[in-house]
């Protein structure tokens, strides 16, 4: 109760002491604005000639731009916002907000969603262009940026979770997108479920969090969480129950399985949903509720720990994929991995920079690839080949993007990914705890792997012969000069976290988290370091991939297990889909109905049968048995007279007056005994 | 001894002249002129009611040396009778007159055998109860076998009339040994004779002799047997009067009995008739289940019916004559209720016959399409007595059930509510038959109005007592005897 | 508009009962007539419901309004009380629209065999005995209505059913006659105890204790029996998928709109605030019945092939969640209940509409026969979808706010009860939701999505959404996003009126 008076107070506070910005009364436009596309476009856009993406574009430039200026706003020293009002409340206790937060976290966000959005949407009016469902593609495209853009504004645990649940409808509807195919669908079905499992965890999370704290307010269980009010082992579980969420919302083991199917959606909407943006919900969860997961035991070491095992599985995935889609899939689901695992070790705003970079480098990749796709009509490397002469543009900014991914100085994955090596050493060396070393161990040999698996993507794609049948093409203008966007992105925002000087650190970051000043293991021998394993990395690949030498047969080898292991993605996806799905859907649900039919049905039946089976004796006995000494009586009638006689004389009415007083001594005898 | 009174007596004596008219003007009037007898009945029990309406609100009138009383309860059966009476007579009309049977007799007996209901509705006295029970029954032995030249009919005349011998033998025996005990023979002596005597096993005999020849009247397990085959046996608008007027007739006797004249002894009959209650429910039902004929089906859907009414006499208790009064209220209300929404099913049954010919469950399927008018009335009677809104039939099985609730009684409760879910799946099993399946034959059928008539007004009357139970209650309450 | 106060909430229980006798006197050929009569008479009905809204004092929604008490049946002293507070009123106004929205429907179709006038006439008695248990006060009365559902369903379950009809119509007439009984044992134990019927007076009554706690028990199990039947609860259940399955479109989504919520609002109304410690004793049972029935209910949709049969089975689920919100005893999970209500009387009341709108242009409810709805009649198997999302409780959408309060609930039950038992209940409602889920988007993919089958290839007769179906659809459809909206459009009624009998509770 006093909680949420506090609650009113905390966000009156906020809202009194900072300077009113422009942008603090506008904010709830930047999400309203994609939504309110979403139904013009649903309604209208088969109307509109150019079919509804500019609706959508025309909504996303004028939400960049508001994030624009409002994150120039809290750069120039606007405090944050907070407004919220009631949504409902039930009884006194129980009461949900309708609010809005806008930070520096919120404002990276905004501009990281906006800007790939806008970029996808810009994109597909190129790659989706004769695509038949063109406008119901653009709708979902707005639904997806509003339900995000919600998601990040809000202020509280709930809202927050029904935007967690539209960017998880929308992206079950986007990767649905080709629907004629059974595999497609099903896919979705996959992506939807698996989060479905996740969120339910995530859900009884957040209701944790209400029942101990009263509120789903953020700021206020932070709040709560740093001054002690919350903590001890429930806090803990709780915590960990929100990592559900996490764990299939960002594709972590073991629930990372449904990303790679995802690829199965457009290509644009791989890079916004499942590279640049909703993916990383759970990275951004984490971040917005760091200050509760600090304080919530060892739950950041289990965080760090299945980050650590994600981000070496998927990345030995990446390196044996033909599809191009699902070697990017794979890297996305390390590279979150990578963010987590920044988290996991207390490398704050390490984790929230490569949130921010990973979205740039790796949205340029995916469109490079869906050019590629365009051009080929295969999403196998094997079709490909030698594009870089036929595709120069794709293929500039394409390997821009992979030398980004690989960590190469001074593209932005070197500056993010080298924090967060610095910060999993950091914290090995100072809490000298076994989550930052296992992390530090796996962020290198991850950072090795991603190198290798994208030279041979780069090598595989365009160099050598090219595969394919007919003439390739570069792609049109719309397609490339959003890569350029993205690619030049890559090369600069790496620069915002530049060490010790980038304002990065100044924007997100955490109370107890002081900066660094210049140490020369941090700032010189560790990039270093981390470069010359990403070169070692790039040379192997090379060798391997490009000139064919060291050739090595693992399958006529004794570790060929260790290939099919890999190859069959660790009999993870078998487990699921033989050992649970499967016996649900057919045997269990087969054996439930059963039992409804036959037991519980029969018996209801059985009773109905048990009163008739009462009814056929009585009704033989006392009815048909009377019905025939009566016509047996009958039949001798001829006149009516005779048959009187007859009839007297016939031994019915002995029997009857018997009957009569039979029954009359049984009453007596009841008599007798009652009285 | 004082004057008769004879203000009181009006009812009686009209019905008396309306019957000797009719036997009279019989004599008089050619064979295709004879159907003038049904509305001289008809005119005769109007005038019974306007002498029983005249009645009302008089106070009690008691004569005849306190044999003979009117107060409330006799004015609610009366009327009750005579309504009974103009039903039947409205279902008879076409069967005697297209049948050409003995008219001017069959008029004559009705009008004595209702004659005798009216007497009982007031007989405070053994020897008036025995009269007006035998005044019922005897004409009906006669009407039942009018169909002469039927072998059934003859059998099912035969049948009752053996019945009827024997019991009315065994009630006399006891009443009479009743009478030797007391050294009295009006009821409210005898209740007081009794309850200062300490009940000796002879007296409780006699009361159980007296039990017994009722329980054969109204036809309660296990004195049922009769019953079925005599409805099935005799002209169904004479089985309608039996399994109404004669059953009502009957309760009425026990009713009086009961109430005024045994209720110092109750303790030691009452598990008798909650024995005869759960007997006759339970039976009546299980045996109506399995009936393809709507006659014995509604003869044992009747059977089952009174053992709802027989449960009302379980709960008398001397002690509590709050209790006593409720008993006596639900079993009012439920002989009313019943009385209307047999008739009515016997109607139709009867309209269904006259024209199909047939009494089998099995040819009324599709009647809906057939008639929808009798189908949907038929469907009504048949819901009333299931008892389940929107039909009258609901109040008279809740008010019971209350009662029984209230004497705390709950296993007889329990039976009720069992065996109303068993007596609902007969009737609705011919219900479906009327409107879920589809015809055996297309010909439409056609109503004569009179029939229409009294079908509309029971159904009428079962669903205005239905929205607005008062319509009943209210007479119920002002009925104590 | 003064004299809505004394007459509009019987007016809108009892206009419908008008209507059908009206109907009875238009001569049975004239169909547009009957229609335009029948649409009439369930609007003005409704019309009065929304005069009752708009006379209805939000700022008091936990107390009984527009209240009419009148003698009615001295001798038992059962009164015709009726009126409205937070929780009746959102169920009345529901069960006018649906029903409006019903007539409207059979304007495109009456189904076989036909006969508008019978089945009209039946759709309104039906109404005024649904619309009558929201309002009554009075168990006596409650209980009238209560009953007076079965005949018109059963005749439209045996009449323009399908095949299996007969058996059908009697299960659900004998089976719900059958608890019943018991429902009326227990309401007349309470008079014996009490002296009166009225819902109000019982609930202070209640609040003190009425008998003993065997007295109570054994009541709460006798309104148990007929309430647990009605709703329908696992194991009593098996009567509904056959009544669904059988019955014609418009009997199929009264049924799962309306119907199904006189038993849950009865525990709500009657069987909680009057017998709050029994209702303590048996929540946890009520709360497991709950579980099993979610997830049970879910097994079964899987193992469906006819899709009308599917939808019957996640009634079974849905009730199942409203089920555990009452058992919580706590605001939330009340609450939560009657929100779940509402939410699932729009969302199955319209997915049995599409099942039927199907059925009309595919001759067929077979799941493995259909496909590609989404291609062959795009807003058709949008709306399908729509209505599929919305049922496995999407936030944002009516579905999932009912979902998350039962779950909320269980996760810190009212104080009595176990809180360990419920946690464990909650995480079977979690996995439940994951079936729903998973049965849900497997329909749709089926039905919806892929390529359209041979045989229906030529489209002929296979037409989109119908203008008709657009105008008896469109409230619903608006209704389900609003409520998911904006939960406090029925949250907003319900919170004081729960809090009401959470006071009578004790806390």
């Amino acid at each position: 109760m006093n909680l949420l008076l506090f609650a009113q107070e905390h966000s009156e506070e906020v809202i009194e002491s900072s300077k009113q910005g422009f942008f603090s009364d506008f904010m709830w436009l930047v999400p309203l604005l994609p939504v309110l596309s979403f139904f013009v476009i649903l309604f209208f856009g088969k109307k509109l000639k150019d079919r509804g993406h500019s609706v959508g574009i025309a909504a996303l430039s004028i939400g960049l731009l508001l994030s624009l200026v409002g994150f120039v706003e809290l750069a120039a020293g606007n405090a944050a916002v907070e407004k919220s009002w009631t949504w409902f409340e039930l009884g006194e206790h129980f009461h949900i907000e309708f609010g809005m937060n806008y930070d520096f976290l919120t404002g990276i966000m905004f501009l990281v969603v906006c800007t790939v959005s806008l970029l996808v949407h810009i994109y597909s009016t190129g790659y989706m262009h004769d695509d038949k469902r063109y406008t119901i593609f653009y709708a979902f495209l707005s639904l997806f940026t509003g339900s995000m853009l919600a998601m990040v504004l809000a202020n509280n645990m709930m809202m927050l979770f029904v935007g967690w649940e539209l960017v998880g409808v929308c992206s079950y509807f986007l990767i649905g997108h080709y629907w004629e195919e059974k595999e497609n669908s099903s896919a979705a079905i996959k992506a939807f479920i698996t989060n479905r499992v996740g969120d339910t965890g995530f859900l009884f999370g957040i209701f944790g969090l209400f029942v101990l704290a009263g509120t789903f307010n953020i700021n206020e269980l932070n709040h709560l969480a740093e001054e002690g009010t919350i903590g001890g082992t429930s806090l803990t579980i709780v915590a960990l129950l929100l990592f559900c969420g996490v764990v299939s919302k960002s594709a972590q083991f073991p629930l990372y399985v449904w990303l790679p199917d995802a690829m199965a959606g457009p290509t644009p909407v791989s890079a916004l949903i499942h590279a640049a943006t909703m993916v990383v919900a759970g990275v951004y969860m984490t971040a917005r509720m760091f200050i509760l997961f600090e304080h919530a035991g060892s739950a950041l070491d289990v965080v760090a720990i299945v980050a650590a095992i994600t981000m070496v599985l998927a990345a030995i995935l990446a390196l044996i994929q033909d599809d191009i889609k699902r070697v990017l899939a794979y890297s996305t689901i390390s590279q979150l991995a990578y963010m987590m695992a920044a988290l996991g070790v207390g490398a704050y705003t390490a984790g929230v920079f490569h949130l921010f970079t990973h979205a740039f480098f790796k949205a340029l990749l995916f469109l490079g690839a869906g050019s590629l796709i365009h051009a080929v009509h295969s999403n196998n490397m094997s079709d490909m080949g030698g594009l870089k002469d036929y595709m120069p543009h794709t293929f500039r900014t394409f390997m821009i993007g992979s030398l980004g991914l690989a960590g190469i100085f001074p593209l932005a994955g070197f500056f993010s990914k080298d924090e967060i090596i610095g910060g999993a050493l950091r914290s090995a060396s100072e809490s000298h705890q076994a989550a930052a070393w296992i992390v530090l161990i796996a962020a290198i040999v991850t950072a090795f792997l991603t190198a290798l698996y994208m030279t041979r993507a780069c090598v595989m794609t365009f160099w050598g012969p090219f595969e394919g049948e007919h003439e390739p093409h570069e792609s049109p203008g719309s397609m490339v000069t959003p890569l350029w966007v993205l690619a030049a992105a890559t090369i600069t925002v790496g620069f915002l976290g530049f060490p010790i000087i980038g304002p990065f650190q100044d924007w997100i970051t955490v109370p107890g988290h002081e900066h660094h000043g210049f140490e020369t293991l941090y700032n010189i021998v560790l990039p270093a370091g981390a470069t010359l394993v990403a070169l070692a990395a790039i040379g192997l690949g090379l060798q391997l991939f490009l000139f064919k030498k060291w050739r090595y047969d693992i399958l006529a080898s004794p570790f060929a297990w260790t290939y099919r292991l890999v190859e069959n993605k660790y009999y993870l996806d078998d487990f699921y889909l033989k050992g649970i799905v499967r016996p649900v859907q057919y045997k269990l649900s087969a054996a439930t109905y059963w039992s409804n039919q036959k037991i519980l049905d029969g018996a209801v039946n059985g009773v109905a049968a048990g009163v008739l089976a009462v009814a056929r004796p009585t009704y033989a006995v006392i009815d048909q048995q009377v019905i025939d000494f009566a016509v047996n009586g009958a039949a001798g009638l001829t006149g009516y007279s005779g048959g009187l006689l007859r009839y007297i004389q016939s031994g019915n009415v002995q029997r009857y007056a018997a009957f009569l007083f039979a029954a009359v001594a049984g009453f007596v005898a009841l008599f007798a005994l009652t009285s | 001894m004082n004057p008769v009174d004879w203000h009181a007596l009006a009812p009686e004596v009209v019905l008396t002249i309306a019957a000797c008219a009719v036997l009279l003007i019989d004599l008089f009037v050619p064979d295709e002129g004879k159907w003038i007898a049904m509305p001289l009945s008809a005119a005769g029990i109007f005038g019974t009611l306007a002498a029983v309406v005249s009645l009302i609100g008089t106070g009690n009138h008691v004569t005849l040396a306190g044999s003979f009383e009117v107060d409330g309860f006799a004015l609610l059966f009366k009327g009750l009778f005579c309504l009974i009476g103009l039903i039947v007579l409205a279902i008879s009309f076409h069967y005697f007159r297209s049948g050409r049977y003995y008219q001017g007799e069959y008029y004559f007996l009705l009008l004595t055998a209702l004659l005798g209901g009216v007497v009982m509705a007031s007989s405070r006295d053994l020897v008036t109860v025995f009269i007006a029970i035998e005044l019922i029954s005897v004409p009906g032995f006669v009407m039942t076998a009018l169909r002469k030249r039927d072998a059934k009919s003859n059998e099912a005349a035969l049948k009752f009339f053996l019945f009827g011998v024997l019991s009315s033998a065994v009630m006399l025996y006891g009443m009479s040994i009743i009478y030797g005990i007391t050294g009295q023979t009006l009821l409210s002596k005898i209740n007081s004779e009794l309850a200062a005597s300490p009940s000796e096993p002879i007296v409780v005999l006699s009361v159980f002799f007296v039990v017994v020849g009722f329980a054969f009247k109204i036809s309660a397990v296990p004195f049922h047997f009769w019953a079925p085959d005599t409805y099935e046996g005799a002209p169904s608008p004479v089985a309608a009067f039996l399994s109404t007027a004669s059953k009502v007739g009957g309760f009425v006797g026990l009713l009086v009995l009961m109430f005024i004249a045994f209720p110092s002894v109750a303790d030691t009959w009452r598990p008798i008739f909650a024995v005869l209650a759960t007997l006759t429910m339970s039976v009546g039902n299980l045996i109506a289940l399995r009936q393809q004929h709507i006659i014995r089906l509604l003869a044992y859907s009747g059977i089952a019916q009174s053992g709802y009414v027989l449960v009302a006499f379980a709960l008398i208790d001397p002690a509590a004559p709050g209790m006593n009064a409720q008993a006596l209220q639900s079993a009012l209300i439920y002989l009313a209720i019943y009385a209307v929404m047999d008739l009515g099913a016997f109607a139709a049954a009867v309209a269904f016959g006259r024209q199909g010919g047939s009494y089998f469950i099995s040819d009324y399927s599709g009647l809906w399409l057939r008639s929808p008018v009798l189908a949907t009335l038929l469907a009504g009677f048949l819901v009333s007595l299931a008892g389940v809104p929107p039909m009258a039939g609901f109040w008279a099985k809740l008010f019971v059930f209350k009662a029984t609730i209230d004497a705390q009684v709950y296993w007889l409760a329990a039976t009720m509510g069992l065996n109303a879910v068993i007596a609902a799946w007969y009737y609705l099993a011919v219900v479906k038959r009327m409107f879920f399946d589809a015809p055996t034959s297309e010909e439409p059928l056609e109503i004569p109005y009179l029939m229409r008539a009294a079908m509309g007004v029971a159904a009428l009357a079962l669903l205005a007592a239905f929205i607005y139970p008062p319509l009943i209650t209210a007479l119920a309450e002002r009925s104590i005897i | 508009m003064e004299w809505v106060d004394d007459w509009g909430v019987s007016l809108a229980t009892f206009l419908p009962a008008v209507g059908a006798i009206v109907l009875l006197f238009l001569p049975s050929a004239q169909d547009r007539i009957i229609k335009a009569v029948g649409t009439l008479f369930a609007g003005l009905a409704l019309i009065a419901g929304l005069l009752v809204m708009a006379r209805f004092d939000y700022g008091a929604t936990g107390e009984i309004q527009l209240e009419v008490n009148a003698t009615w049946i001295e001798q038992i002293s059962a009164n015709y009380h009726i009126g409205v507070d937070g929780i009746s009123l959102p169920l009345l106004i529901l069960s006018l629209l649906v029903t409006f929205l019903c007539m409207i429907y059979l304007w495109w179709h009456v189904p076989e065999p036909g006969k508008p006038k019978a089945f009209l006439a039946l759709v309104l008695v039906l109404e005024t005995g649904m619309n009558g248990s929201f309002v009554a006060l009075d168990l006596i009365l409650f209980f009238v209505f209560w009953e007076a559902v079965l005949v018109p369903m059963y005749f439209m379950i045996g009449i323009w059913g399908g095949p299996r009809r007969e058996y059908a119509a009697v299960k659900f007439f004998l089976y719900t006659l059958f608890g019943s009984i018991f429902t009326l044992l227990g309401f007349l134990a309470l008079w014996i105890k009490t002296g009166t019927f009225d819902m109000i007076e019982l609930r202070e009554l209640g609040a003190a204790g009425i008998g003993s706690d065997l007295f109570q028990n054994l009541v709460f199990l006798g309104l148990f029996l007929g309430l647990a039947i009605k709703v329908p609860m696992w194991p009593f259940h098996t009567w509904l998928p056959d009544a669904h399955t059988e019955a014609p479109t418009v009997g199929s989504v009264l049924l799962a709109a309306i119907l199904l919520k006189m038993g849950t609002y009865g525990f709500v109304r009657i069987a909680l605030p009057i017998l709050p410690d029994a209702a303590v004793t048996y929540a946890p049972i009520i709360g497991i019945l709950a579980v099993i029935a979610i997830i049970y209910g879910a097994l079964c949709c899987f193992a469906q092939s006819d899709l009308k049969r599917l939808i019957a089975f996640s009634s079974v689920g849905h009730m199942g969640f409203v089920m555990l919100g009452i058992a919580t005893l706590t605001e939330a999970g009340i609450n939560g209940a009657v929100f779940g209500m509402v939410a699932h009387g729009l969302i199955t009341g319209m997915l049995f509409f599409l099942a039927g709108s199907i059925h009309e242009r595919y001759h067929t409810r077979e799941i493995s026969e259909l496909g590609g709805l989404l291609a062959q009649i795009p807003r058709f198997g949008s709306v399908f979808t729509y209505c599929a999302i919305a049922s496995l409780g999407l936030p944002g959408l009516a579905g999932f706010w009912g979902e998350m309060l039962a779950l909320l609930g269980s996760y810190n039950p009212a104080s009595p009860l176990d809180p360990v038992l419920f946690r464990v209940l909650m995480v079977g409602g979690g996995i439940g939701t994951v079936l729903t889920a998973g049965y849900l988007l497997w329909t749709v993919q089926r039905v919806n999505l892929g390529r359209v089958p041979d045989k229906f290839a030529d489209g002929k007769g296979i037409h989109d959404v119908q203008a008709l179906e657009w105008y008896a659809w469109a409230p619903l459809l608006v209704l389900i996003l609003a409520a998911g909206l904006f939960p406090k459009l029925v949250l907003g009624l319900t919170s004081e009126a729960v809090s009401t009998i959470m006071g009578a509770l004790g806390g």
